[in-house]
């Protein structure tokens, strides 16, 4: 896109919005998941992880684009050993009374979501200060 | 000379020729040379109605439940209204100027 060039900062923290947003979903995802119990004989629940990568800007020097922002480039998934936990009555239970647990650290999850969550609203900061930045600029000289 | 083209393309060649043809080796060096004022600013309308369009069908995916992320039609919206006003602020010194180039006492 030719003009997302001249509001480069708009897609930047636009990128930035997007990618924070898919750890949430991971986090949602890994929360939800949390007391997914599973068989011996099936993997446990895998708890995922993003990984981000930044985007290289385009152009040489300050005269180019300083940077394209950040996306996601893939998404990691933990053991699907899980945890092995005695669990006798357990519908699931295998003949030693063993099920999977997922290994998902509630603590660290939540710590993540705050993290994710706070990332995602400085991002829409950048955004309505870059908007209102230009905005200013398109008022000179009127 | 170049920045009234867009302006005066509307109006007939003989109302702008004789404007035009007093100054005989600066022009000619400079409407060959750079990109023209009408070919920047038409390009520039297609890219603004490009992004209009695709700002509508974010809109309409939102409408019909198909948006994947909503930040995605929020920049869309955003970018479209200001290249819109950043095409306006164009338009109107170019009318500026034009206008005032036409209220000169030759």
């Amino acid at each position: 896109m030719a003009m997302g060039a001249m509001f480069s900062a708009l897609g930047v923290a636009a990128s930035g919005m997007s990618t924070y947003k898919v750890w949430l979903d991971a986090i949602a995802d890994n929360v939800a998941n949390v007391s997914t119990v599973r068989g011996m004989d099936e993997n446990a629940y895998e708890s995922k992880y993003v990984v981000a990568q930044s985007r290289p800007g385009s152009g040489h020097g300050v005269r180019g684009q300083i940077g394209r922002g950040t996306s996601v480039s893939r998404i990691v998934e933990n053991d699907p050993e899980g945890i092995l936990a005695y669990q006798p009555d357990h519908p699931l239970a295998n003949e030693e009374g063993l099920v999977r647990l997922p290994n998902v650290d509630l603590g660290e999850q939540m710590t993540n979501m705050i993290i994710a969550q706070r990332a995602y609203q400085v991002n829409t900061s950048v955004f309505e200060r870059a908007r209102d930045s230009y905005l200013r600029a398109l008022e000179i000289g009127k | 000379m170049a920045i009234i083209s867009p302006v005066s393309a509307g109006l007939s060649s003989a109302t702008v020729a004789p404007v035009a043809t007093p100054t005989d080796s600066n022009l000619s060096t400079r409407s060959s040379g750079a990109e023209g004022f009408d070919t920047a600013i038409s390009g520039a309308l297609n890219s603004l109605n490009d992004q209009h369009l695709y700002a509508d069908q974010l809109a309409r995916d939102a409408a019909t439940g198909n948006l994947q992320s909503i930040e995605d039609y929020m920049i869309a919206a955003t970018e479209a209204q200001l290249s819109t006003q950043l095409t306006v602020a164009v338009r109107n010194k170019a009318l500026e100027a034009f206008n005032e180039i036409m209220r000169m006492q030759v």
